[in-house]
């Protein structure tokens, strides 16, 4: 019986047979490598040339006599991620002895060229750098030198958003030599697989364990390519192919870069962490490039388990976890054992709440994104790599960020209300260019969703007015400061609309109010009969000529604010008062370079006058005048007077929003306060919004605001209580600004013949 | 440094003076800036505009800019290579911007002028042209 079987057998497996069994098997493993290789090389290529455009902060520029404190250098240092260094210094770090520093900036590429990295040497005293020494090149040493500029964030693929893609060359050598002393220690020198790995696997399958263990990087790469968790002979072996295949078409760096940004690192609700640029500011909220020995080894440390060892969960698991770690890089000498003993005796320094988005400032980011948007097209702004150069003041905006979240829980706390029910928005620019420094869209200033400062159109209440007084000050044979204008009661009938009644804050009517006066104390009666006398729909055209390009409500109410603008819109409504009439578009791009770093386009300063000097200069002594005895005062409780800021608070109806804008010699800066249920907060202007501006705007330095007076104003004494030409003898007289021309001719009867000892007004000083 | 002197010095000389001159006037001698940064910059502004790369030359004017937005020399030197670039409105704004920071300065006010007189004229607006050149001719006097 089994000789008959063999014979058949035999008579079967005739040599053509055979060869033909032998040919197919061979045209099938050929295809099947052609499919393998034809998969594995899309994954990969998929993965490598989808880049973001990378969005940067403005650089600091550095020059000898600039104002700048030593602590404020130090925090751009640590925002950089410069790291204190001992006697050798390398680019990336600085010495620090009191007031005197030595840096070593990195090398970077901008818009006009490269700057390589240039030793410095720069010293303090009080708030300037008195003496900048470049010692790179000490032939040059008038040119300002520019730091590297901060890494904000990324325009991300759509599908993508749940990953911060790093260049190999951004990523600490420590972390590549641990990632290897871990995970494969022979990953230069193997072919995508080490053999005694697969060799254990087997053994492993052999006693029943499953297959596990012998990945190297390239196999690891693979699998986390292709996502599926299934452990089968199959999958290990095709896993095995691939990872030569990959290794055949491929470099050493190629590979690791793809793995550094593949592998899965930890889990937040239904987004999963790859890669180590998110991960390290999923759990560490800092760039890559500045993660600390201690977070290095907690990450390569995760690579094993992410949610075993979660450091969030499981902080005890994950501190022993990364101790092995640093243990095992001593061990192969990655790391000296000094190195061991300050890293493990460091904490896990992992940030409580995960940030939310891919960037430290998702406000501006977004910014930027939607300026971007009128020039680019969305899919290249999201693949091509292109490097953004922003506006953005980082030690501005750590400031605005600051000021707002403090006092918002100051705020609550003082008057009984519940934790987090507030919310707001800052938005500060340079009141001479109209540079956006900083753009705080929320309280949860990492929280990427409402952006405020752009998206929250809110009544703007008594910020309006400056453009009612504006208005009538651009007719200065008719109105001047010193016009008396009525604030008696008022009812204005309109067909088809209910009755108008606007009532003053201090629910009283003030009579006959010199302009100055009236906008100063913010009252309403007065103003509104302006805007009415004046036309609405002339004060709403000329909001729209300073800045708001879109149609605007003209009803009599819409002359209180009662119509929304975003604190965003509102600063670029202001931008042209702070900066002497001229309309400068708020900008937030500065340079667009290709992702090899060649120039594209720049966002050129663009400005256009809007206003006349003279009416403009009116207006801001007007503001400053608020501030100085009007319903800012309380400012003064921040900053000196001296700075004779310009400002103006606002107030809307049952108190759901809190404004103030306002601005200095160098910065303009809009802050709102309210609920996102629009529920009251009973807040005015003054006691919300202003003490953000004021504790702001005191940690930013601003430059006294000195407007240039010019040439068709003159100054000239002013009685208050008649509007009438007055002296400096009389009591309570004002020296206030006229267009040349207006100054009123008849005299007050305050003027009397006995001269006294002249009073000078803050005005006069000013000019002095 | 001394290099960079001389030639400050002679920028400034080209700025105040208006480089294209008006004729039987005494230019007078400031530097353009206080400030060797500034000045720096401005040189290399200028040397960008002799290679003819305008838009190199622009961004570091507004680098200079932005160490001292209130120069009116430096607002003036951008007007004129938005001029030379064509750009007549940006020139007419920017020249109206140093206008406004240069309250004491005649000579630079009266070259603001001229040069929003040819902005206007390049534009086709030959009343408001003839009127800077007026504005022009009443600061040089």
């Amino acid at each position: 019986m089994n000789k008959q079987i063999v014979n058949k057998i035999q008579h079967f497996v005739t040599p053509i047979r055979l060869r033909i069994f032998f040919l197919s098997l061979a045209l099938l493993l050929a295809g099947f490598f052609l499919y393998l290789d034809i998969a594995v090389r899309a994954q990969f290529e998929g993965k490598r040339w989808a880049l973001p455009a990378r969005v940067y902060a403005r650089p600091l520029e550095l020059y000898p006599g600039m104002k700048l404190r030593p602590e404020q250098l130090l925090l751009e240092l640590s925002m950089l991620g410069y790291r204190s260094a001992g006697s050798q210094l390398e680019p990336g770090s600085y010495r620090q002895s009191d007031a005197s520093f030595t840096i070593m900036t990195r090398p970077f590429i901008f818009w006009d060229g490269a700057q390589g990295a240039l030793e410095l040497h720069a010293e303090f005293e009080a708030d300037r750098l008195r003496n900048l020494q470049n010692l790179t090149n000490p032939g040059n040493t008038a040119i300002p030198v520019r730091l590297d500029p901060q890494y904000i964030g990324g325009i991300y693929p759509a599908h993508n958003e749940d990953r911060v893609l790093v260049r190999l060359t951004e990523v600490p050598p420590l972390l590549i030599q641990g990632l290897i002393a871990i995970e494969d220690r022979k990953f230069y020198s193997h072919h995508g697989i080490d053999p005694r790995g697969i060799a254990r696997a087997v053994l492993s399958i052999l006693r029943g364990g499953g297959v596990q263990g012998g990945s190297t990087v390239t196999q690891q790469l693979v699998k986390n390519f292709f996502l599926t968790p299934e452990r089968t002979l199959r999958r290990k072996i095709t896993e095995i192919l691939m990872a030569q295949l990959l290794e055949l078409h491929y470099s050493k760096e190629e590979i690791l870069e793809a793995y550094l940004n593949e592998i899965y690192l930890g889990q937040d609700g239904n987004r999963a962490i790859h890669g180590f640029g998110l991960a390290s500011l999923f759990y560490f909220n800092r760039p890559v490039s500045r993660l600390g020995l201690n977070e290095i080894a907690l990450l390569t440390g995760l690579i094993k388990g992410p949610s075993y060892y979660d450091p969030r969960r499981h902080p005890a698991r994950a501190l022993s976890r990364r101790n092995l770690v640093l243990q095992e890089m001593t061990q192969q000498q990655v790391i000296t054992q000094q190195q061991l003993i300050s890293a493990r005796s460091a904490p896990l320094d992992v940030v409580d709440h995960a940030p939310v988005g891919t960037s430290i400032y998702p406000a501006f980011v977004e910014l930027v994104h939607r300026q971007l948007r009128s020039d680019y097209r969305e899919t290249d702004l999201r693949s091509e790599g292109l490097l953004i150069f922003t506006t953005l003041d980082p030690l501005a905006q750590f400031t605005a960020e600051r000021a707002l979240t403090s006092r918002l829980g100051q705020l609550e706390k003082s008057r009984k209300i519940v934790p987090n029910a507030l919310d707001g928005a800052v938005v500060v620019t340079h009141s001479q260019n109209g540079e956006v420094q900083a753009l705080v869209g929320g309280r949860d200033t990492r929280y990427e969703g409402f952006n405020r400062a752009l998206d929250a159109q809110r009544p703007i209440g008594s910020l309006l007015k400056p453009v009612i007084y504006l208005s009538a000050l651009e007719q200065p044979y008719a109105y001047t400061l010193a016009t008396l204008l009525d604030d008696s009661p008022l009812v204005w009938r309109e067909r088809g609309a209910p009755d108008w009644e606007p009532r003053n804050y201090d629910k009283t009517f003030h009579g006959k109010v010199p302009l100055y006066s009236a906008l100063a104390n913010s009252y309403n009666v007065s103003a509104a009969r302006l805007g009415l006398s004046l036309g609405v729909r002339k004060v709403m055209d000329n909001v729209q000529r300073l800045g708001i390009d879109r149609n605007l409500n003209a009803f009599a109410s819409s002359l209180l604010g009662a119509d929304g603008l975003s604190p965003f819109e509102v600063a670029q409504l202001y931008q042209p008062l702070a900066s002497g009439g001229f309309r400068l578009p708020l900008r937030s791009i500065r340079e667009v370079l290709t992702a090899d770093g060649q120039p594209l386009q720049r966002f050129s300063l663009s400005v256009q006058q809007v206003i006349d000097p003279g009416p403009a200069f009116l207006t801001t002594a007007a503001l400053q005048y608020v501030v100085r005895e009007g319903t800012a005062d309380g400012l003064s409780r921040y900053l000196p007077p001296d700075l004779q800021i310009a400002g103006k608070t606002g107030t809307t109806n049952d108190l759901r929003d809190s404004w103030f804008a306002g601005y200095t010699g160098d910065r303009l800066a809009v802050v709102w306060i309210g609920r996102d249920d629009n529920q009251p907060i009973n807040m005015t202007g003054a006691s919300g919004a202003m003490t953000v501006w004021g504790d702001m705007m005191a940690k930013l330095d601003p430059e006294p605001l000195q407007p240039p007076q010019p040439d068709n104003i003159e100054l000239a004494w002013t009685d208050p209580a008649n509007g009438l030409k007055a002296d400096e003898n009389c009591q309570n007289a004002k020296l206030l600004p006229f267009i040349r021309g207006s100054v009123p001719t008849e005299t007050s009867p305050c003027v009397s013949q006995a001269p006294s000892e002249p009073i000078k007004s803050w005005f006069k000083r000013l000019f002095e | 440094m001394e290099k960079i002197r001389a030639r400050s010095v002679l920028l400034t000389l080209c700025v105040l003076s208006g480089c294209a001159g008006f004729p039987g006037r005494e230019p007078g001698i400031t530097p353009v800036s206080g400030n060797d940064a500034v000045v720096s910059l401005v040189n290399a502004a200028q040397s960008n505009i002799s290679d003819g790369k305008y838009d190199a030359a622009a961004a570091t004017l507004e680098r200079a800019l932005r160490l001292e937005p209130r120069n009116p020399a430096l607002w003036h030197q951008l007007a004129k290579l938005r001029m030379q670039q064509g750009q007549y409105q940006q020139a007419e704004g920017l020249a109206a911007r140093s206008n406004g920071w240069s309250v004491n300065n005649k000579t630079l006010q009266a070259e603001n002028w001229r040069l929003i007189g040819e902005s206007r004229l390049k534009r086709g607006d030959y009343p408001g042209a003839q009127a800077a050149f007026d504005k022009a001719a009443e600061q040089a006097n």
